[in-house]
């Protein structure tokens, strides 16, 4: 378990200014679950995660985990981390990068080739492997990012900003083995400024704006919206019958239009009239997800 | 576990240095010895290392002196605040490792390095160029790299610019303790707490003529640089790793 308690972080110039990039934040992350972390730039998350790492100590408050002061818990049993920033010595070749962090991770001698090999073959790292650092693509980079994070069993997993600079077979890729690294014991954070990612990957999702926790969103089926909200519509053919069955659509081009319904009755009313006068509707989903909405209500709220 | 973890990755370590440092080392040391020797062996003609008023050892004893110097600066480079700036340490001490361990651990295995390197310039030199104690010189780069590693470790836990304040500190103290050295005052009480690199002459002079070096000396420079690695490891523990 992972609690924050009232933490804060200030920091301060030597002129004497100061700046909260945390402030009175409070949360706890149980086993099993994946959290996400959204927010604008500057909302403080990578504060957030560089005091659950213990790289940084909070001026107000506590991070533990398991029980034991962060950097404490770290120290004793790791934590697969992979920065928003990769920070790899660039002379350092692909593959002895994930020897070097191996070791340090204590992956036992006899283990260390297979357990490289394994995730250099699973993050499509093979005809890189030899390259030095320095030589990497930025995907490439962040894939080796990532297996350095994979190297062990670690309990407690957190990925910053994790698909920046994937291209969209990776991002689904990534997404696929973050479904295969959920286990009942562990916990995954997940620090994105990419809500469909987030909406798709974690169970919760917490809001930050301004180093402050604005909301928690749970991201289930269970949340979706029973009442208002803004659907759009993909027409195949009758795109002129829309605004006769949803008076007020607004047409969002390419045969799509948002639609917006003060409750679900109202819109299956509106499709059911729609399909018997022969339209032919290719698809219905919310215009916002529940995530992007409650986003962009905490931190309009807060601009 | 952690010890055993550590230990395993010190040759990663020492390989760093290997091909990072300890090729400048030779480099520069190369350089150096060739541009001390050359003018004199150019001067003095054939079988001058054999010429009784030549006074080789003392030319060797000013190189080795100033290369042992420059050795121990690129060795203390960034040891610990290169990973601070260049985020290095963000993936290394996610892993189940102490950054104190970590860092004590470089320090020994820097050494390890610099007498590598110097054992291999010294001995080339000693027989190419003139027969001298390549153990003395050894044994003064040990002192040096105690008496300015420490003091160096501590500036690289405390600073991003750490080279540069070490070298300033070295020959600050240097020039400050000829200036006000001699003072009873406060100025003069304030000087000697200063690193005692004055004694570094003495210690040059006697250990790399016959090996042997006052002992109240030594104990100054070893034990100034000793406490200054103690307080490196506090500031290590007590500062941030993210700035």
């Amino acid at each position: 378990m992972i609690e924050f308690r009232n933490v804060g972080k200030t920091y301060k110039s030597l002129l004497g200014s100061a700046v909260k990039a945390v402030e009175e934040f409070s949360l706890v992350i149980a086993e099993g679950e994946v959290l996400g972390i959204a927010g604008p730039n500057g909302a403080g998350k990578s504060t957030l995660i560089a005091m659950l790492l213990g790289y940084l100590r909070p001026t107000t408050g506590t991070v533990d985990i398991d029980g034991m002061p962060a950097r404490a818990y770290v120290e004793a049993h790791g934590i697969g981390y992979l920065s928003e920033l990769i920070g790899i010595n660039p002379k350092w070749r692909a593959d002895t990068a994930l020897v070097r962090y191996a070791t340090l991770a204590g992956v036992p001698e006899a283990d260390l080739a297979r357990t490289v090999d394994g995730l250099i073959e699973r993050l499509g790292l093979g005809e890189h492997r030899k390259k030095k650092i320095k030589a990497l693509s930025k995907g490439n980079l962040q894939r080796l990012g990532l297996a350095q994070a994979l190297l062990r069993e670690e309990k407690i997993l957190v990925l910053d900003e994790p698909t920046h600079g994937l291209d969209p077979l990776w991002t689904q890729k990534f997404r696929d083995i973050v479904g295969e690294l959920r286990r009942p014991d562990r916990i995954i954070l997940i620090a994105s400024h990419n809500l469909d990612e987030l909406q798709r990957l974690a169970d919760r999702v917490v809001i930050m704006d301004r180093g402050r926790l604005q909301r928690v969103v749970s991201t289930g089926y269970d949340e979706a919206p029973q009442s208002a909200g803004t659907y759009r519509l993909s027409m195949a053919s009758g795109h002129d019958l829309v605004v006769e069955c949803f008076p007020g659509a607004i047409a969002a081009g390419r045969g799509e239009f948002d639609v917006t319904i003060s409750e679900l009755a109202e819109l299956n009313r509106g499709l059911a009239e729609l399909i018997g006068r022969g339209a032919l509707v290719a698809s219905v989903v919310p215009a916002r997800s529940v995530l992007e909405q409650q986003f962009r209500e905490a931190v309009g709220e807060t601009r | 576990m952690t010890k055993g973890r550590l230990g395993r990755y010190a040759l990663w370590q020492f390989r760093d240095f290997a091909t990072d440092r300890a090729i400048a080392i030779l480099i520069i040391g190369t350089l150096m010895g060739y541009l001390a020797v050359e003018p004199i062996r150019r001067l003095m003609g054939p079988g001058w290392a054999g010429n009784p008023q030549l006074p080789l050892a003392r030319i060797v004893a000013s190189v080795a002196s100033s290369l042992t110097t420059l050795a121990v600066l690129i060795a203390l480079n960034g040891m610990i605040s290169q990973d601070r700036k260049r985020g290095y340490y963000r993936f290394l001490f996610a892993k189940p490792v102490s950054p104190l361990l970590y860092y004590a651990q470089l320090f020994l295995v820097h050494l390890a390095g610099v007498l590598a390197a110097m054992a291999v310039l010294t001995g080339v030199f000693s027989f190419f160029v003139a027969p001298f104690s390549v153990k003395n010189i050894l044994m003064y780069t040990l002192v040096v790299y105690f008496a300015m590693g420490g003091i160096g470790f501590f500036i690289s836990a405390a600073t991003r610019f750490d080279w540069v304040t070490l070298a300033a500190v070295w020959v600050g103290s240097r020039v400050l303790r000829g200036l006000f050295g001699d003072e009873q005052g406060i100025r003069g009480q304030l000087v000697k707490l200063l690193p005692p690199v004055h004694k570094v002459d003495d210690v040059a002079a006697s250990l790399l003529s016959d090996g042997t070096a006052p002992m109240g000396d030594l104990a100054w420079l070893v034990g100034y640089g000793a406490l200054f690695f103690v307080l490196g490891l506090v500031v290590l523990r007590q500062r941030s790793l993210a700035s």
